[in-house]
């Protein structure tokens, strides 16, 4: 049936890879969005107030071991996790990166608190375990970047570390994190930040290691509305800032307002550029062949026929076109990713509802642009038809 | 089996004025009969075969295929009626080039419901009569102009159609070939088939029942050739 077909299936092909190549950009972006989303509506995150060394959602002042029972003991409230999260490099380079990389380091007597991260996923080893020291897991891209793995040695502030797990690719901040047990990322802050040394030697202030967190996450229990808990721990416990988890949803989503933009602009433009070429080559290659229409017609085909006919060779022409497509951008993306992967990115998505939707997208256009020519081509008469290819 | 009464065929000029082709065409073809229709090119020959065989509409009059005034159907109905009474012949024989010689024959059954092995089996012989059975497998591109009007003529009689339409049938054809192609016509007539042939060259009305020459969009009776 797709005999004479190659260069219509190619065009297509060249069509729905466009298209499928732009959307999995498109796709990268929203995971990367929807992931910080799903993070901070997971939980409430809690830093001490003021500025101080720790980074990302757990940035402020130190958060002490009082402040944390005094969350604990919020009515609503299930769990307290302090954390420690710092940049990895933290030279005024970094501040300019939009997926800093981060040093986070958990205390693992507590569960992890976030609703929708119980548990990170772990491609190799395993997760971090309560009473660890000197051990790191890895984000994937981290790994990747740096050619490291499981049993893999890794030199943080000077001490080295066994790497006893790497995190499956998640397309979000964690891809770019080193996950220690709380103590040493105490231990590594304090090594970075001289100003903290200067207080911790001058003994200005009666700080023990347990003072020592950027923030903590925190949990609710089930029924509780997370903002008000949010609210309550604003309320009842002095010296903290409280995120609320909806506020920094939309900050977040504020602050990626530009991506949100960007990639509606890309989906935009796959659908208009691959839309249009795939429509463009399956029309074409139905005009090309009017003198075979006008053939058929001779030889007694009504429109019904030539029109199942036609439609049936566009259905299967666009999705082979569509598949060839498909497995075009897959290598592309791949051939790309594996080039740019030494940069710790990662540029495409292909995820089965894009795959599925561009598939689906091009076998219905195609079918549509071929039954707009098809009936364009029988409105002429088969002499007409005839004459017109001669 | 065929009859034209009155056909009239005009068309627009680029500066739009009206050119009649067919002034008025009468034209009755019976079972076993071979009409030839001569003519200087562009004297209407094409167009009057088109009309005949519903491949274009006419401006006027009307075409009987043996009782039915197809003339007066509708776009469906008319192609059915292509398809059950009529068999074409081209000058540029109009295979399908993504099809092979025995896909193109049988393309002719397709349309009109009929399939299977016995079909298939008589366009083989089909082939074979004319002398392409081994260029069975070979696309249009693979075969020569000889070749390729042979496959065509297998086509145009795989249904046995009561009338045969030709085109110029051997306008792109060395003589040797045109003799064979002008003997499978007589052939179909010495069949029972209505055979109507346009062309422009003398040997074509060998055999013919009747000659007309198209002139100023009317047929004149020319001379029957032994």
């Amino acid at each position: 049936m797709l005999r004479g077909y190659l260069f219509t299936v190619l065009g297509i092909a060249i069509g729905v890879a466009g298209l499928v190549s732009l959307g999995a950009m498109s796709e990268r972006i929203v995971r990367f969005i929807d992931g910080g989303d799903r993070f901070v509506l997971g939980q409430i995150s809690v830093a001490g107030r003021g500025m101080g060394m720790g980074a990302g959602f757990t940035a402020g002042g130190l958060l002490p071991a009082s402040a944390v029972a005094a969350i604990a003991a919020v009515p609503g409230v299930a769990g307290v996790q302090p954390q420690v999260m710092l940049p990895l490099n933290p030279s005024t380079s970094q501040f300019m990166t939009l997926t800093q990389e981060l040093v986070l380091g958990f205390d693992l007597s507590v569960p992890m608190p976030n609703r929708h991260y119980r548990s990170l996923p772990v491609r190799a080893g395993r997760f971090l375990r309560e009473g660890d020291r000197r051990v790191a897991v890895l984000g994937a891209a981290f790994a990747a970047s740096r050619g490291l793995g499981v049993g893999s040695r890794l030199t943080l502030e000077g001490e080295s570390y066994e790497v006893v797990g790497v995190l499956d690719r998640m397309l979000t901040a964690p891809d770019r994190f080193v996950m220690v047990p709380i103590a040493d990322a105490r231990a590594q802050w304090v090594a970075k930040d001289a100003l903290l040394r200067t207080v911790l030697a001058s003994g200005a202030m009666p700080l023990t290691a347990s003072d020592l967190n950027t923030g903590a996450a925190v949990g609710w229990r089930d029924g509780e509305d997370p903002d008000a808990v949010a609210l309550r721990i604003r309320e009842r416990v002095p010296g903290v800032n409280v995120q609320l988890p909806s506020e920094l949803s939309q900050l977040l989503r504020s602050s990626t307002a530009f991506f949100s933009a960007l990639l509606a602009g890309i989906g935009v433009l796959a659908f208009v550029i691959g839309g249009l070429s795939l429509a463009n080559t399956v029309a074409a290659a139905v005009f090309e062949r009017i003198r075979d229409f006008g053939v058929k017609r001779a030889l007694g085909a009504t429109d019904l026929q030539l029109g199942r006919e036609v439609l049936a060779e566009a259905l299967a022409v666009t999705l082979v076109g569509g598949l060839a497509g498909i497995a075009l951008a897959l290598s592309l993306g791949s051939f790309i990713d594996a080039f740019v992967a030494g940069g710790n990115q990662q540029l495409f998505h292909f995820s089965p509802r894009l795959l599925g939707g561009a598939l689906a997208f091009s076998v219905l256009l195609g079918t549509a642009a071929a039954a707009y020519a098809t009936a364009r081509v029988v409105s002429v008469s088969p002499a007409e038809a005839i004459r017109r290819a001669s | 089996m065929l009859r034209a009464v009155g056909l009239v065929k005009s068309y627009r000029a680029p500066s739009g004025a009206p050119i009649r082709v067919l002034g008025g065409v009468d034209l009755t073809v019976k079972a076993g009969e071979i009409v030839v229709v001569t003519g200087p090119s562009g004297s209407g020959k094409s167009t009057l075969l088109n009309v005949l065989g519903l491949l274009e509409a006419g401006d006027g009059g009307d075409v009987w295929y043996q009782d039915d005034r197809v003339t007066a159907l509708g776009r469906t109905a008319r192609s059915r009626a292509r398809g059950g009474y009529v068999g074409f012949l081209f000058q540029s024989f109009l295979l399908l080039p993504s099809l092979t010689a025995l896909e193109n024959v049988l393309l002719a059954a397709r349309y009109v419901g009929r399939s299977g092995p016995a079909t298939r089996q008589r366009a083989l012989d089909l082939l074979a009569e004319v002398g392409v059975a081994d260029r069975r497998d070979h696309f249009p591109p693979q075969l020569s102009g000889g070749e390729q009007q042979r496959v065509a003529f297998c086509r145009a009689v795989l249904n046995d159609p009561p009338l045969l339409l030709a085109d110029e049938p051997t306008g792109s054809l060395d003589d040797a070939n045109g003799a064979v192609i002008l003997a499978a016509l007589r052939g179909r007539a010495r069949a029972g088939a209505a055979v109507v042939v346009v062309s422009h060259r003398p040997e074509a009305a060998v055999g013919a029942t009747t000659v007309y020459r198209l002139r100023d969009g009317a047929l004149e009776s020319s001379w029957p050739h032994e």
